[in-house]
C-alpha cells in the first residue's frame, strides 16, 4: 500500500476529523481564490473594457481620461493626430448631461456622449462608436440616438420610437432647449455607471441638442493605432504636447496606482491571513491525528517502515486534505465571487460592465500553488514528530499507558 | 507440523547454521532529570538460527529494553550489536529499517495492528514496504493468515477480532517477510490463559520452523517453552537456564 492509500485509510479512519478538515480547507480556500481573483479583478476588466472596439490610446487634458478637464478644439486636434502615420482613426468624443421627457412622471434623467471619428484611412472612417448595439443600428444623423437597456425598458421605447431630449453641454446653462431626435437603436454603453441612463449619437446631434452651446471641446479622443500603441502615444505628445496621450495599458497602471491599489492592498492582507488559517486548521488536525496514532507508527517503525516513509504518510494526508478541499474550494469561491461582485458593485460610481472578481489562468495556477504550499508547510510539524519519534521509548509509553 | 510459509513457497527449509545476533557488553543508559538511569548493563548474548529464549525478570530490570536493543530500535549506549555480522551502531537510520524490515519480526503486546485495514493487509503491509509484487504478496498473506489459523478472517478488520486472533494476525504480519529473528514483548501480557496458551502454541510452532524467537514475558508457563530462560536483575542476565 503506497503512502497515498495509507493517507486515505487513516483519512476514511476518521471520517467527521476529515470531513471537517475538507471542509474547512474547502472555506478557506474559496476565500483565498476569491482574495487572487480580486487582486487583479479590477485590473483585467479594465484593461477589458478599454480594449473593447479597438481603440489603443487615449487622448485627454487630464492625468486620467474621465478628469473632467476637456480638449480644446478637439475635432481639429484629432484630425491633426489622424494625419500621422502609425493612426488608422481619431475618435472624438463629449459628454452631456440630459434629460428624456416621459409621458407621466419626472423626466429621465441620462448621460448624452456625442462622437465623430476622423481618419486618413478609409477603413478608420467605418470605425464604430465606442458603444455596442443590441438591436436596431447606430446613430447616424445628427436627429438619430441610440439608447442603453435601461432607458429603453423603463421608457418603453425601441428603435422607431422618438424622445424629446434637453441637453446641457455647460453646467451653468439652466435653460435646457427641446429637441425631437428618433432612437434608432438599443446600445450597451461600456463605461455605463450602475442605476444611471446613457444615449449616444453623433457629435454633430449632440451639439443640436445642446442648442449650439457644445463648443469645440471634447472630453476625449480615442485613438486606433495601425501599429504599436506606445509609439503611437508618443507620437501624439510630440505633435500636441499640451495634451495627454495614454495607452489602454498606461491608462490600467496609472488606475493601478491611485484607486486600485486598495484592493489589492485589502487582497493581500486576506490571502495571508486565509492561508496562515489554512496551515493553522491542517496542522492541528494533523498534529492531533498524529498524536493519536504514535503507538501505531512506532510499531511500523519497528517493523522496519522508514523514517522517510511515515514522513510522506504524513505528508499524503496533509495532500489529500487540503487536495479535495482545494477542488471544492473552486466552484464554492467562484459563487462567493459572483455574489460579492454584485454587493462591490452596488457601489455608486462603478461602471456596469466592470468586474471586481474575474477569473483568470494565473490566478487558479497562484491558488494551486499557495493550496500545494499550505499542504506542505502544514504537514511540517506532524512531520518532524513522526521523523523523531523514539520508537522504543514510544512502544514502553505506549503500553504503560 | 506445519512450517511457517517462505516468501515463494508454502514450506520453509530447516534452520540454517550461524550466529543471527552477537551482544558483547551492550549497555544502555537513559539520561533522566534526576540523574542517568541504566537499564542494561553489559550484556553479552549470542542467538543462533532457530533458538528459543525467554527473557524474565522483575518489572523495570531491562528486558524490553535489552529486547528493543536486539530488535535495533534502541541503540545502545556502549557495547557492540552485531546482526547477522554486521554492527549495528553503523548503519544508518535507513539500513537499520531496512534490516528490521527483512531480518526481524515484532510482536507487541498490544498488537498494534492498524485498525483501518483488514487482518490480510496489516499481514501485507511489511510486504508492501519491502517491495513484494502485490500478487505475490496477497497470496503470502493468505498463506500466512492460514498459518495462524485466521483464512477465514481475513477481510476481518481489527476491531471485528477477538484479542487472540489480533495477536495471531500480528505474529503473522511480523512472519511476512519471512524474519531470522522474531522478537515478542509479552505476546500474551493482554489475553486470558487460555487464549495465551494458543499463543505460545503458535510461537513454539514458529521457531521450529527455524526462525530464532526472543520472547521477554512475565508468564512463566511461556518462559518454560523456551530452550534457554534469561533471567534479569538491575539491567544484568543473572542467570541462564538451558532446558
Amino acid at each position: 500500500m503506497n503512502a497515498i492509500g495509507f493517507a486515505w485509510r487513516s483519512m476514511v479512519r476518521q471520517p467527521a476529523r476529515a470531513a471537517l478538515g475538507i471542509l474547512g480547507v474547502a472555506a478557506v480556500g474559496a476565500l483565498l481564490f476569491d482574495m487572487l481573483l480580486l487582486s487583479r479583478g479590477l485590473i483585467v476588466s479594465m484593461q477589458d473594457l478599454l480594449d473593447r472596439g479597438g481603440w489603443d490610446v487615449r487622448v485627454s487634458m487630464g492625468e486620467l481620461p474621465g478628469s473632467g478637464l476637456r480638449i480644446p478644439d478637439a475635432v481639429e486636434t484629432a484630425e491633426a493626430i489622424s494625419t500621422l502615420p502609425s493612426v488608422q482613426a481619431a475618435l472624438v468624443m463629449r459628454s452631456a448631461t440630459a434629460q428624456i421627457d416621459r409621458a407621466s412622471g419626472e423626466p429621465l434623467r441620462a448621460s448624452f456622449q456625442g462622437v465623430t471619428t476622423r481618419s486618413s484611412d478609409p477603413a478608420g472612417s467605418r470605425l464604430r462608436a465606442p458603444w455596442t448595439i443590441l438591436r436596431g443600428r447606430d446613430a447616424e444623423a445628427p436627429d438619430e440616438v441610440v439608447i442603453d437597456e435601461k432607458i429603453a425598458s423603463e421608457s418603453r421605447l425601441e428603435p422607431g420610437s422618438e424622445i424629446t431630449m434637453r441637453a446641457s453641454c455647460n453646467a451653468d446653462v439652466e435653460a435646457l432647449p427641446a429637441t425631437r431626435l428618433k432612437v434608432v437603436g438599443v446600445a450597451e454603453f461600456p463605461f455605463q455607471i450602475t442605476n444611471e441612463s446613457t444615449t449616444g449619437g453623433t457629435l454633430d446631434a449632440l451639439r443640436a441638442a445642446c442648442g449650439g452651446n457644445a463648443g469645440t471641446e471634447a472630453d476625449l479622443i480615442l485613438v486606433t493605432s495601425t501599429s504599436d500603441a506606445d509609439s503611437t502615444a508618443a507620437a501624439i505628445r510630440t505633435l500636441r504636447p499640451e495634451v495627454r496621450a495614454a495607452t489602454n495599458t498606461e491608462v490600467v497602471g496609472r488606475l493601478q496606482q491611485t484607486g486600485f491599489t486598495y484592493f489589492r492592498q485589502i487582497s493581500s492582507v486576506l490571502t495571508t491571513v486565509t492561508v496562515s488559517f489554512a496551515v493553522l486548521l491542517i496542522t492541528v488536525l494533523l498534529t492531533v491525528s498524529v498524536n493519536q496514532r504514535l503507538g501505531e507508527i512506532a510499531a511500523l517503525r519497528a517493523l522496519g517502515f522508514s523514517r522517510m516513509r511515515v514522513v510522506k504518510d504524513v505528508l499524503s494526508e496533509s495532500a489529500l486534505i487540503v487536495g479535495i478541499g482545494g477542488l471544492l474550494s473552486l466552484p464554492l469561491g467562484l459563487l462567493l465571487a459572483s455574489g460579492l461582485d454584485r454587493i462591490l458593485k452596488g457601489m455608486p460610481g462603478i461602471p456596469v460592465a466592470l468586474h471586481f472578481f474575474v477569473f483568470e489562468t494565473q490566478a487558479l495556477a497562484v491558488h494551486i500553488g499557495l493550496l500545494v504550499a499550505t499542504a506542505i508547510i502544514a504537514a511540517l510539524y506532524p512531520m518532524r514528530i513522526v521523523s523523531t519519534l523514539p520508537i522504543a521509548a514510544t512502544l514502553r509509553d505506549e503500553v504503560i499507558g | 507440523m506445519k512450517s511457517v510459509p517462505g516468501p515463494q513457497s508454502s514450506v520453509s527449509g530447516g534452520p540454517t547454521e550461524g550466529s543471527v545476533v552477537d551482544a558483547q557488553n551492550v549497555s544502555r543508559v537513559f539520561s533522566m532529570p534526576a540523574g542517568p538511569v541504566t537499564a542494561v548493563r553489559d550484556v553479552t548474548l549470542h542467538i543462533r538460527n532457530g533458538d528459543h529464549i525467554a527473557v524474565r525478570g522483575p518489572s523495570g530490570c531491562g528486558k524490553s529494553t535489552l529486547l528493543h536493543m536486539l530488535g535495533c530500535v534502541e541503540p545502545q549506549t556502549s557495547g557492540t550489536l552485531l546482526f547477522d555480522g554486521q554492527d549495528v551502531s553503523q548503519l544508518s537510520d535507513a539500513r537499520r529499517s531496512l534490516l528490521r524490515l527483512k531480518q526481524i519480526g515484532f510482536v507487541f503486546q498490544r498488537f498494534f495492528l492498524l485498525p483501518m485495514l483488514t487482518a490480510r493487509e496489516n499481514v501485507e503491509l511489511p510486504m508492501s514496504e519491502a517491495g513484494v509484487a502485490k500478487h505475490a504478496r496477497q497470496k503470502r498473506a493468505i498463506e500466512l493468515l492460514e498459518y495462524v489459523g485466521l483464512a477465514a478472517r481475513a477481510d476481518h478488520r481489527p476491531s471485528q477480532l477477538s484479542g487472540g486472533e489480533m495477536q495471531r494476525v500480528a505474529i503473522a504480519r511480523a512472519l511476512a517477510n519471512n524474519p531470522r529473528l522474531l522478537l515478542a514483548d509479552e505476546p500474551t501480557g493482554e489475553l486470558d490463559e487460555a487464549t495465551g496458551a494458543q499463543i505460545a502454541a503458535l510461537l513454539d510452532r514458529v521457531n521450529q520452523s527455524g526462525t530464532a524467537l526472543v520472547i521477554v514475558t512475565h508468564d512463566a508457563a511461556l518462559a518454560d517453552r523456551a530452550g534457554r530462560v534469561l533471567m534479569m536483575r538491575d539491567g544484568q542476565i543473572e542467570s541462564e537456564r538451558v532446558r
